[in-house]
């Protein structure tokens, strides 16, 4: 079993619905979120992350995170924030054709009660400009608690109108 | 296949993640053939190439009509041609996509201190290693993911990271992500150098998922 990918969680959504959560972590393995084709139903929002406890999304202020944007018509720019309510995974998604977010984050010490719970991030989008956007960087969830899933959804109370999340464990 | 798989004369459904029985050497054949099998590893080996002195690698059955996810890496690249990037391009339904169409944003780290943002709206490639030299121990490495190949309806994206050396040993590395904003069927990868020939190995994985 050693060096691979076990699926822990999936989920494609194919009409739209408010989010998704993706729960199973249950040990202190590496963990990793592969995600593509994820469109909101709203044009131009943002797609965001809580982590969630026994299944239940953590909206506390303790979302940390350095990214760097990337775009290819316009200057890349470096976006972080404290104390924030949610990870940022991404911006101002669009809703035309072609238009949607792809990525992967890993995911490390969720499970562990006495550690923060860290994040990578590496995703690539097609904005509402449209405009290629590369989301780079990464995150931490400043709790020591045992974060069992990840609670996904868009901005402005957007649905997610489709996309495929897969939730693996790095064993 | 045998109808039983270890039960007689039942016949209990089979299914990923819910297999009941004993099972012979050839049922486990049979039902990995038919993707029932409870073998966990989802980061799946297509193809290993490796590039001995060639101007161009092709990934020809890429398996896009299993994988939404596909991950590559690229150990040791070498060109012959002093600074080539290994450059990226894809088969839509067999035809080689070679117009400026490619988009791309990284940006780069040096460990001379240099720092820089590259951008095209209209590139010919996409890239998977930045300008590598062609002296000894100037390499390239790195990862790409490439998203919804096989998706006619979806645009294919691609994010990647990489380290390379180039002519003057100076280490960088680049992360980014790319983009053919075109809805298609993405059905081979092409990984060539501009110029001359290269030294490489290429695997290409499928991250499966099962719903």
């Amino acid at each position: 079993m050693a060096g691979k990918l076990v699926q822990v969680a999936t989920e494609t959504v194919t009409s739209a619905v408010a989010s998704v959560t993706l729960t199973g972590i249950d040990s202190d393995d590496v963990y990793m979120l592969a995600f593509n084709n994820v469109v909101p139903s709203t044009d131009s929002v943002d797609l965001f992350c809580r982590v969630t406890e026994s299944g239940t999304a953590n909206s506390t202020a303790n979302y940390d995170y350095a990214i760097k944007l990337f775009r290819t018509a316009s200057s890349f720019l470096n976006i972080s924030n404290t104390n924030n309510t949610v990870f940022d995974l991404g911006n101002n998604i669009g809703t035309n054709t072609g238009e949607a977010t792809n990525g992967i984050m890993m995911i490390y010490n969720a499970n562990n009660s006495s550690e923060y719970t860290f994040i990578t991030t590496e995703f690539a989008e097609f904005n509402s400009s449209p405009e290629l956007t590369s989301w780079t960087g990464g995150g931490v969830f400043t709790s020591n608690s045992s974060v069992n899933g990840l609670h996904l959804f868009f901005d402005s109370s957007s649905n997610i109108a489709s996309g495929t999340f897969t939730l693996y464990k790095v064993v | 296949m045998s109808n039983e798989f270890g039960y007689i004369p039942e016949s209990p459904e089979q299914s990923f993640g819910n297999n009941k029985g004993i099972f012979t050497p050839k049922d486990i054949y049979d039902l990995t053939r038919a993707d029932k099998y409870t073998n966990y590893g989802q980061l799946e080996l297509i193809e290993t190439k490796t590039a001995s002195a060639d101007s161009q690698i092709i990934f020809d059955d890429i398996k896009q009509d299993i994988y939404n996810v596909h991950f590559l890496t690229v150990t040791n690249f070498s060109p012959s041609v002093n600074q080539r990037n290994l450059s990226v391009r894809f088969f839509e339904n067999g035809v080689e996509e070679a117009g400026s169409v490619y988009q791309y944003a990284q940006q780069y780290v040096g460990s001379n201190g240099a720092v820089a943002e590259q951008k095209s709206t209209g590139a010919g490639a996409l890239r998977t290693t930045n300008s590598v030299g062609d002296a000894v121990n100037r390499v390239g490495n790195g990862y790409s993911y490439f998203y919804n190949l096989g998706d006619s309806t979806k645009y294919s994206f691609q994010t990647y990271m990489n380290d390379t050396i180039d002519q003057t040993n100076v280490f960088y590395g680049i992360f980014g992500s790319g983009v053919l904003p075109q809805a298609s069927v993405v059905d081979q990868i092409k990984l060539y150098v501009s110029s001359g020939t290269f030294d490489c190995s290429l695997s290409l994985y499928g991250i499966k998922e099962y719903s």
